[in-house]
């Protein structure tokens, strides 16, 4: 019998405790009303998406990220922040000035708007993708090149998703 | 000890007096008098330059010496922390793409790397648009007004896409009365009616952000556009058409009213307003209509006493024919018509002279004529039929009366009747002379006897 009391006294609310989080969001969104999104960020995720030229083959790379992180019910916030966080990757490319602007203020300006907590900041960002040991230069070169166009292709899909989610949260807004 | 930190407290106290005697901010800080010199204003260009924005700052003193002085913009700003402004001779500004659009930033007026005095603004709150230009006028002849149109460049921005725009026009001779006109379009209509004739006008725009997250300030005023109206002519500017129509329609109204003043007595009078018929002229020729050869006249000497009853023809042919062959005395006919004349005088009759009314006869007695060559009316006779031998009986012979029609004198007397029926048949006895000799057929009702010839003298 004691050994029961103490199994409910010191497992069961430490248990409640850790799994809380998990159901609820860890961002608060600023800018609900839509006008930051359709001034500023929706203009520069449109030139971003008419800078990246890519064929239709594009849209069927799914990437892990996506696998792991999606705009759900509730989770809309986490997705962005995330997102924001892994568009900041992207401006160390070599891409031209303008392009690299308008990823900055994409990510940059997402970010001001959500208020998360410090348990999704500290989260380690995820990587775009490991070098792979190449044998000579033509072969690093080609892979480098393929790299690119991976990762531009994924920043693509990553826009569309974004600007889906703000979409999504602009609706929701509406309807209440 | 205690002496010793009270000793402290008052020095650090009477320090911060002094140092802070020369100004202390609302908001508790302690900010040098010399600071307020160093306040300064912004606005912002965007994509002035392709995508690069502009950010122009100066103080609100010209008089301030600004040889080094610095300003430096920190927050909200892509990939940096802080940005330096150029100067350009008393203006300071900075061109770049790295405003992020979003949030405050923070400006601060330096001095040798020491912030004099800082002011929290929004880049997107102190948007300045650029200038309108190509302003243009085209007066339109067949509208009668004047198109305005001009070009702005942030049609073709992404950011401060929408404007509000403002018109001015005067009159030159007019100074200061200008005429505003806000609009959100880059084309304007003003009617020629508001504005004068032949008269020189000056017309220019300006701009201010219009949306719900871009504001800021007025633009400066486009070169102005100078115009002049043309002169109103009425025949030139009368239509052909119209002129054609307005004549013909006067002239038109002109006959119209002619034909009126001419027609108006002999035919529009007649049917507008139609003058009653004469009562004597009507009879006339209604009894003229049955017969031709019928004589009528309303000359009271040929008047005669005819009542006309509805009666059954053979039975008042049998009677007729009875009371015929009866001996009636004669009356001379002057004599008669001297009775007939005093029966009938005045208002006064109906009074002296009880009658019975035709009423009482109806279906109950023949009409009867009697006179010297005896012509019979047959019953049911028409009045016209029976008119004529009511006049011949008139003239011939004694009478007969249905309605009973007594002389003055005999009021109560009492005719005997030779007719059955109670029908008052009169009939003149010649025998009295003098007095009128009208027998009474039994009804003593006093009836109201009026007859046309004391209706005509009534009159």
């Amino acid at each position: 019998m004691f050994h029961v009391s103490f199994r409910y006294i010191f497992g069961i609310p430490p248990l409640i405790l850790v799994l809380l989080p998990v159901a609820s969001s860890d961002c608060d969104i600023g800018g609900k009303d839509g006008r930051v999104y359709q001034n500023v960020l929706m203009i520069s995720i449109d030139d971003l998406d008419s800078m990246i030229d890519f064929d239709s083959n594009c849209l069927n790379n799914e990437s892990n990220f996506f696998k792991k992180h999606s705009c759900g019910d509730n989770k809309e916030a986490s997705f962005l922040y995330r997102a924001a966080r892994k568009l900041k990757q992207f401006p160390k490319m070599n891409n031209s000035e303008d392009f690299n602007f308008h990823l900055s203020r994409v990510s940059q300006g997402t970010l001001q708007l959500l208020n998360c907590t410090s348990k999704v900041k500290g989260r380690k960002p995820p990587s775009l993708g490991e070098a792979q040991p190449t044998k000579n230069l033509e072969e690093n070169k080609s892979v480098k090149e393929q790299k690119k166009l991976n990762d531009l292709c994924f920043l693509k899909i990553l826009l569309q998703k974004i600007k889906t989610c703000w979409n999504k949260i602009l609706r929701g807004v509406k309807e209440h | 000890m205690t002496i010793l930190g009270t000793a402290l407290g008052l020095v650090f106290y009477l320090l911060q007096v002094v140092s802070g005697e020369s100004g202390y901010a609302e908001n508790g800080d302690f900010d040098d008098a010399e600071l307020d010199d160093y306040s300064f204003s912004c606005y912002s260009q965007l994509e002035v330059n392709g995508s690069q924005h502009l950010l122009t700052c100066a103080f609100d003193d010209p008089d301030v010496n600004s040889t080094n002085l610095e300003f430096e913009i920190c927050g909200a700003l892509l990939d940096v922390n802080c940005l330096s402004f150029n100067k350009l001779q008393e203006m300071y500004f900075i061109k770049t793409k790295k405003f992020l659009l979003i949030g405050d930033s923070e400006i601060c007026v330096k001095l040798e790397r020491k912030s004099m005095t800082c002011r929290k603004m929004n880049i997107v709150k102190i948007v300045k648009p650029e200038a309108p230009f190509d302003v243009r006028v085209i007066y339109r002849e067949a509208a009668n007004d004047f198109v305005v149109t001009f070009n702005t460049s942030h049609l073709r921005k992404k950011y401060v896409k929408e404007l509000m725009h403002e018109v001015a026009y005067r009159q030159e001779k007019n100074e200061n009365n200008w005429v505003h006109v806000n609009l959100s379009s880059t084309k304007l209509m003003l009617l020629q009616r508001n504005l004068q004739p032949d008269a020189m006008y000056e017309i220019k725009v300006r701009s201010i952000p219009d949306t719900n997250y871009f504001e800021g300030f007025w633009s400066e005023w486009s070169p102005s556009f100078h115009f002049r109206t043309p002169e109103t002519s009425i025949t030139g500017q009368m239509d052909p058409v119209a002129l054609t129509i307005s004549i013909l329609s006067f002239f038109s109204v002109a006959l119209v009213v002619i034909l009126a003043c001419v027609l108006w007595k002999k035919r529009i009078k007649p049917m507008v307003w139609p003058s009653l018929p004469d009562h004597k002229k009507t009879l006339e020729q209604l009894c003229k209509k049955p017969k031709k050869n019928l004589n009528v006249s309303f000359n009271p000497e040929s008047f005669l006493d005819c009542q006309i009853h509805k009666v059954d023809g053979i039975q008042a042919r049998d009677e007729a024919e009875g009371f015929l062959q009866d001996p009636l005395p004669s009356q001379p006919e002057d004599s008669e018509k001297q009775r007939l004349g005093e029966g009938m005088q005045g208002p006064n009759w109906p009074s002296e002279h009880p009658v019975f009314t035709p009423k009482t006869f109806i279906g109950e007695s023949p009409f009867r004529c009697l006179a010297g060559n005896i012509s019979v009316c047959d019953a049911p006779v028409l009045p016209s039929s029976r008119s004529p031998d009511c006049r011949e009986g008139g003239k011939n012979g004694p009478l007969v009366h249905q309605d009973l029609l007594l002389g003055p004198g005999t009021t109560n007397s009492t005719l005997p009747s030779p007719f059955p029926f109670q029908s008052g048949i009169l009939t003149l006895n010649p025998a009295a002379q003098g007095q009128p000799a009208l027998t009474s057929l039994g009804s003593s009702q006093e009836e109201a006897y009026v007859t046309m010839s004391s209706f005509y003298q009534n009159q």
